[in-house]
């Protein structure tokens, strides 16, 4: 299962690196489904608050397609990023090459174990280190995240419509705290593969350092896991669970036939599921922040490569 | 040598280093990231006040509570999206500087000219709509707290249509800065591709 979601981010062979890549072009098309599908909830939002005769319809069915337009939006932005797995696979072949070309002959250095450098602790070895667990993980299941929480959010919207039709006679409950059960659970679901695809570029960061500096014959220099991807897991696990939490509590509000009660319970879920997602949000702020830092750290080593062949 | 007629590129003898956007990603993002770690918890508090209230609400002074703290509320947790989502859009800017300044510290370390891609199209889109995004929400925010200091003069059928409203403009500022998050992604590919392509030209 791994291997297959795996070769959905690597280049195929006979791939071409100078051509435009294709997930960039669909996820943008796709980013602008969602961007439009928001516009038309916005336009429905600003016409029924305008309107004497709606009595909560639109705000029913406008909140299913609002989340729909998020979801979308998400999906693009897993699309661009595998599209970025991709690339940088085929960089890890271009530097490979280029270094091999470049770089003065040095000898072989005695690898020295744990080393500081400017960007935090490495360590360095005869050979490149293999994924860590988080990044197996990451790798197994962006894909599952991202499909289950699309379903999800489309299961949402459709229910949203259900609301949306029993708010005439005021029966409406169940199926709102549904809906808003669900499409929450979905985006969550949607976050954390994007949390996974930012997990999977850093797993090949590494990968694609460690193999370019063992095909050189050089001592393996790899950045020790930073406090910043720590944090950055913590915060992923944690939205996710809060995300998994408010979908139960949904289900239980579900029940409540009381309306004073009912009204309470949403005065509080609804803050409590934006809470999961800003928790996930905050997690991928750290994903890309190491991303960053990463990427410094190996533009360091390219250029000590090539300037100094050790 | 040209890299690709396809690119928009400037050739320099050294580094060019971060470009003003970026060196702002630099800075900002972690200012960004704390005001959206406070400003959530507090919305989650005011809501546990607010569903107490409607819990326990008995007349009329309970309503306007109710209805006061609901904007406040959205405030909050809307200054704890607007902060994540414009950190998360530094990083974005922050990473695309590494490359700019990596790449070119690279071909200065091999020699020759430094070939670095001039802002694409997408980057510009990125930027926009991070500013558009950030700027609904953010006008979104302060009109919630106008709202909620209105509650006992005004009528509060006008205060619920003010939230139905803001409702909109908020969601459609987090579609902008979902758009343009997938705007500052897709230009990370495309920097990609390029520094690919140049890096080939160097091995030669």
């Amino acid at each position: 299962m791994t291997t297959r979601f795996d070769a959905l981010t690597r280049p195929k062979s006979g791939d071409d690196h100078r051509v435009s890549s294709k997930h960039r072009s669909i996820g943008f098309v796709l980013a602008f489904v969602g961007l439009m599908l928001a516009a038309v909830t916005l336009i429905a939002n600003i016409a029924a608050a305008n309107s004497d005769t709606d009595t909560g319809t639109t705000a029913a069915w406008s909140f299913g397609l609002t989340v729909l337009g998020f979801g979308t939006l998400k999906l693009a932005i897993g699309l661009v990023l595998v599209g970025i797995l991709v690339r940088l696979w085929f960089r890890v072949t271009a530097v490979k090459e280029a270094c091999a070309n470049l770089k003065p002959d040095a000898g072989a250095p005695e690898p020295r174990g744990t080393i500081q450098t400017e960007f935090g602790e490495c360590t360095e070895t005869a050979e490149a280190p293999g994924p860590l667990p988080i990044h197996r993980m990451a790798r197994t299941m962006w894909f599952p995240m991202l499909a289950m929480g699309y379903m999800l959010v489309v299961v949402g919207f459709v229910l949203s419509l259900v609301w949306s039709g029993k708010v005439e006679d005021g029966t409406q409950q169940a199926a709102q705290a549904w809906t808003q059960g669900v499409q929450f659970l979905g985006e969550g679901m949607l976050l954390a593969g994007i949390s996974f695809l930012l997990g999977s570029i850093l797993a090949a960061l590494r990968e694609g350092g460690g193999t370019l500096q063992q095909s050189l014959g050089l001592a393996v220099r790899t950045l020790k896991m930073p406090k910043t991807a720590k944090l950055f897991v913590g915060f992923m696990v944690a939205g996710l669970m809060v995300s998994m939490v408010q979908f139960v509590l949904y289900i239980a509000a579900a029940s409540i036939t009381n309306p004073q009660s009912f009204a309470a319970w949403s005065a509080w879920l609804g803050p409590f599921r934006e809470f999961g997602l800003g928790l996930l949000l905050a997690g991928i702020v750290l994903a890309l922040v190491t991303i960053g830092n990463v990427l410094a750290f190996q533009f360091s080593r390219v250029r000590e490569i090539i300037t100094t062949g050790k | 040598m040209a890299t690709n007629t396809e690119f928009n590129y400037e050739v320099t003898d050294d580094s060019p280093g971060y470009n003003r956007p970026q060196t702002m990603g630099n800075r900002l993002w972690a200012p960004m990231f704390a005001m959206a770690i406070m400003a959530f918890p507090v919305a989650l508090v005011l809501s546990w006040v607010r569903a107490s209230t409607i819990a326990d609400a008995a007349g009329p002074v309970d309503i306007e509570d109710a209805a006061r703290l609901g904007h406040l509320v959205a405030a909050f947790g809307f200054i704890g999206f607007l902060g994540v989502f414009a950190a998360i859009s530094f990083a974005i800017a922050r990473i695309l500087g590494r490359f700019r300044k990596g790449g070119g510290e690279i071909q200065e370390s091999v020699g020759g000219d430094v070939h670095t891609l001039r802002m694409p199209v997408t980057a510009k889109v990125f930027m926009l709509f991070m500013m558009m995004g950030m700027m609904t929400i953010g006008v979104s925010v302060v009109l919630h707290f106008v709202a909620a200091a209105g509650v006992g003069t005004w009528e509060l059928e006008s205060v619920a249509r003010w939230g139905e409203v803001l409702e909109g403009f908020r969601r459609f500022g987090v579609a902008m800065y979902l758009f343009g998050i997938a705007f500052g992604l897709g230009t990370i590919t495309q920097v990609l591709r390029f520094q690919t392509i140049r890096v080939g030209q160097l091995a030669r």
